[in-house]
């Protein structure tokens, strides 16, 4: 019972750990916009940014509830081994994020976590220990269906908004005024990663505790306690990871105008927010990435760069097997190795933790590693400068000429 | 063992996002347009900063606030229409607060 009770312990302090990094990760998501177009100044934007995703983190429990208790099944037969699992999986997601940072790959944290979780609870309990039923349509499906959401909307909603502040006679549209507007939308969007990214860990931390008999077997809402230290823990790494943003800022940048960026955050708080409070469990990134891309499709003449999808597209499908992967191999070590196998693991994630520190110390910071996915995923499109014009601005556009003309001919 | 998947669920999400983000896009693309036609239009500079953006100097920004004066000054509307539109727009900025508040609170009560 002891070695469990110190296993949990080491579970609980490597969540919050992720929630950190996941914290410290996602800032740019929810304040590239706003920083991009100038709407907010770097230092206030990252303070609310931090604010509100605490806000969150206590609005709506409902993801932590699907995390804890409903992707791995509770079986009494494998119940002492679950705790070690769980700290094997949390090192396969810790893992392969760094890799990915340290390649600059696309990925997310959120199926990082799934991934190493599933991986490692396939290798320790089997097919059984896996509801695929929830898997497969609370993180699974709306893995793939949220990005196409947010990307459908943020493309009609970046439509609305041009269509109605468009002026054919060449006055003023005030389309400068989104600018305010996105001070309030990034502040939703923070808001919205908080419902749905502190929940993960909340879920995991609730699960470590259930399987060791901490918390009752039915009751999968995360405890008080848990979910206050999640969300000052993300809203810490919210705040830190911000100022290295800050520092870095200015070269992974995508042209965004004021209303297309107004337009692609409602969107993506509106898809989280939605999603948050049915229990599904996002990647915030993949979210917010899908709505840059449909607000960029959004405005006219724009482009598709399939290349830069596609490379996007694959770190996404990627994720989720290749974390489970090493959940997985750190699991067959807790299960071969018994509390040896968890002490060498104990030593992996040291040294994870230990490179990543390393790294983010390093000054080479560069777009790949400092600018998030979602500054990425603005580069998938392509927007002339001077887009084609509306049909009505084209008859106007004729009209004035043939009324040159005209005066030409009568002035000769 | 079966897998149920509520397919419902997704719509619900597509639904509800949709006509969130359609309502508060609508109505403060429509509120900034009324200021417009107000005669108060908006222009906002960028907060200080930074190297990679096109960012509206302080010229232009005057620049923006003059042309935007002389159209208010050349708008044919009489003050009581300006008035009225002034308090349009105040009011779509208001259901846009509205529609999101009510979001946040759906949330949290469920």
């Amino acid at each position: 019972m002891e070695t469990a009770a110190l296993i949990v312990v080491l579970v609980i302090l490597l969540a919050l750990f992720f929630d950190f990094t996941n914290g410290f990760h996602d800032t740019a998501n929810a304040m590239a916009t706003p920083i991009a177009t100038g709407a907010l100044k770097p230092r206030t934007a990252v303070m609310l940014a931090a604010g509100l995703n605490l806000v969150g983190a206590f609005l709506s429990t409902e993801v932590a509830a699907t995390v804890s208790g409903g992707i791995i099944q509770e079986d009494s037969s494998t119940a002492h081994l679950m705790p070690s699992l769980i700290f094997a999986g949390l090192i396969g997601a810790i893992t392969w994020n760094m890799l990915t940072w340290l390649l600059g790959l696309p990925s997310s944290s959120s199926h990082a976590l799934f991934g190493g979780l599933i991986g490692a609870t396939l290798v320790g309990v089997g097919l059984s220990g896996i509801n695929f039923g929830v898997v497969l349509s609370k993180v699974v499906l709306p893995a793939l269906i949220a990005p196409l959401t947010a990307g459908l909307i943020a493309y009609l909603a970046t439509k609305l908004a041009y269509l109605i502040t468009r002026r054919y006679d060449g006055k003023p549209d005030g389309r400068s005024g989104f600018r305010w507007g996105q001070i309030f939308t990034s502040s939703l969007v923070a808001l919205a990663h908080g419902t749905n990214d502190a929940q993960k860990t909340m879920g995991v931390i609730t699960l470590a505790l259930i399987s060791v008999g901490w918390q009752a077997q039915g009751d999968h809402q995360p405890h008080i306690y848990v979910i206050v230290a999640c969300a000052f823990t993300i809203a810490l790494g919210t705040y830190l990871g911000g100022w290295r943003i800050i520092r870095t800022l200015g070269k992974g940048l995508t042209d965004v105008k004021p209303a297309q960026g107004f337009a692609a955050e409602t969107s993506t708080a509106a898809t989280i927010l939605a999603s948050s409070a049915l229990g599904f469990a996002l990647s915030t990134t993949q979210v917010a990435s899908g709505s840059v891309i449909g607000s960029g499709l959004g405005r006219r003449g724009s482009a598709v760069r399939w290349r830069t999808v596609g490379r996007i597209a694959v770190g996404w499908v990627l994720t989720l097997p290749a974390a489970g992967l090493v959940g997985a191999l750190a699991a067959f070590i807790v299960v071969v190795g018994g509390g040896w196998g968890v002490l060498i693991d104990a030593v992996l994630a040291l040294a994870v933790i230990v490179a990543l520190f390393l790294r983010s110390r390093r000054n080479a910071v560069t777009a790949n590693n400092a600018f998030s996915e979602v500054a990425d995923s603005g580069r998938a499109i392509e927007v002339p400068e001077e887009p084609p014009l509306t049909p009505r601005q084209a008859r106007a556009q004729r009209a004035r000429e043939r009324a040159k003309a005209k005066e030409k001919g009568t002035g000769r | 063992m079966t897998v149920v998947i509520h397919w419902e669920a997704f719509f619900q999400v597509l639904g509800a996002a949709l006509v969130g983000t359609l309502v508060v896009v609508g109505f403060y693309a429509l509120g900034l347009r009324m200021l417009v036609r107000a005669g108060r239009v908006p222009v906002v500079t960028p907060a200080e900063f930074t190297d990679a953006i096109t960012v509206i100097s302080e010229k232009e920004a005057k620049r923006a606030a003059k042309a935007a004066a002389k159209a208010a000054r050349k708008s044919p509307l009489s003050d009581g229409q300006k008035t009225l539109a002034q308090i349009a727009a105040y009011a779509c900025f208001a259901v846009c607060a509205a529609a999101v508040l009510g979001g946040i609170v759906l949330i949290v009560v469920k």
